[in-house]
């Protein structure tokens, strides 16, 4: 599928917000200043990305992981980032965990319908599931490796 | 730094249509991704305070994301925590920019963010090197 050009913007709605919150209550931002911002957060993306996969590269896995992208914000002098990062990986790891769960839950119930349109719609979730997974198995070797550290 | 400014011309280019977006992941890309989006789906966390959503949830839409990471030739796989982790890092940086580039507006005495203050902060701050060039 072609990328169109918008998709490599972010949503101008949700930088919006982050910039929004960032700054004091009363201060404006002009829309050149708030579109400039957005390229610069697509920007920083590709280049974080391109500095993350020369970690993963120079460790020999052709996943990016989690691990590899922290070390490229620190490369990036982003360091200050870093300990945030880690708590929000953390957070974020275990939520995914619990919506396993409940949609292995899901699953199990939905196995138990005859109803045809139910099937098909379980199905996609759970092709949209395996890819995840083994995304995720395969950066747990990885991870694991790191734990280790 | 060549790809990132030959990548970055292909972002700076049209800004269009992107106003009228209803800045609901689920409509733009495959519904299949809708199912992980939910969490980051801004519609879904109104109200949510700042340091609860900094914890855990992502306000930029994952499947963006990887879909701007996999513009790079050399990425094969990434692992959904990695994505997790750039979009927060990008939510970071933009903040960081935003608050470096109202210390111009400041110095000027205007209370409205201009492009001019991102461009001074890009100049004057050794992070935003990166951005030199790209934004035009």
């Amino acid at each position: 599928m072609a990328e169109r050009p918008e998709d490599l913007n972010l949503p101008n709605a949700v930088i919006t917000r982050i910039i929004k919150e960032a700054l004091p209550d009363g201060v404006n931002v002009s829309k050149e200043a708030r579109s400039a911002i957005s390229r610069a957060a697509s920007v920083f993306v590709l280049y974080a990305t391109s500095c993350a996969n020369n970690f993963a590269m120079k460790g020999k896995r052709k996943t990016l992981n989690a691990g590899d992208v922290l070390s490229a914000m620190e490369e990036m002098e982003f360091q200050r980032f870093v300990p945030l990062l880690k708590d929000s990986l953390e957070a974020y790891k275990k939520g995914q965990k619990g919506k396993k769960e409940a949609s292995e839950q899901k699953r199990k119930e939905k196995d138990k319908k005859t109803d045809s349109e139910e099937n098909v719609k379980s199905r996609e979730e759970e092709n949209e599931e395996e890819e995840e997974r083994m995304e995720e198995e395969e950066t747990k070797e990885g991870e694991e490796e790191e734990a280790e550290d | 730094m060549m790809c990132c400014q030959r990548m970055a011309a292909a972002v700076a280019a049209p800004a269009g249509p992107v106003e009228s977006e209803l800045d609901r992941s689920g409509t733009e890309e495959d519904p299949r991704e809708a199912v992980s989006e939910e969490e980051g789906c801004p519609q879904q966390q109104a109200g949510a305070p700042s340091s609860a959503s900094h914890n855990r949830l992502a306000k930029l839409p994952l499947s963006r994301i990887k879909t701007l990471m996999k513009a790079d030739p050399d990425v094969t796989l990434a692992s959904q925590d990695s994505v997790f982790i750039i979009a927060k890092a990008t939510e970071l940086f933009v903040e960081t920019i935003a608050k470096d580039a109202l210390v111009y507006a400041q110095q000027g005495k205007r209370k409205t963010l201009q492009r001019k203050d991102l461009d001074n902060a890009i100049d004057a701050i050794d992070e935003f090197a990166f951005l030199e060039g790209t934004l035009d």
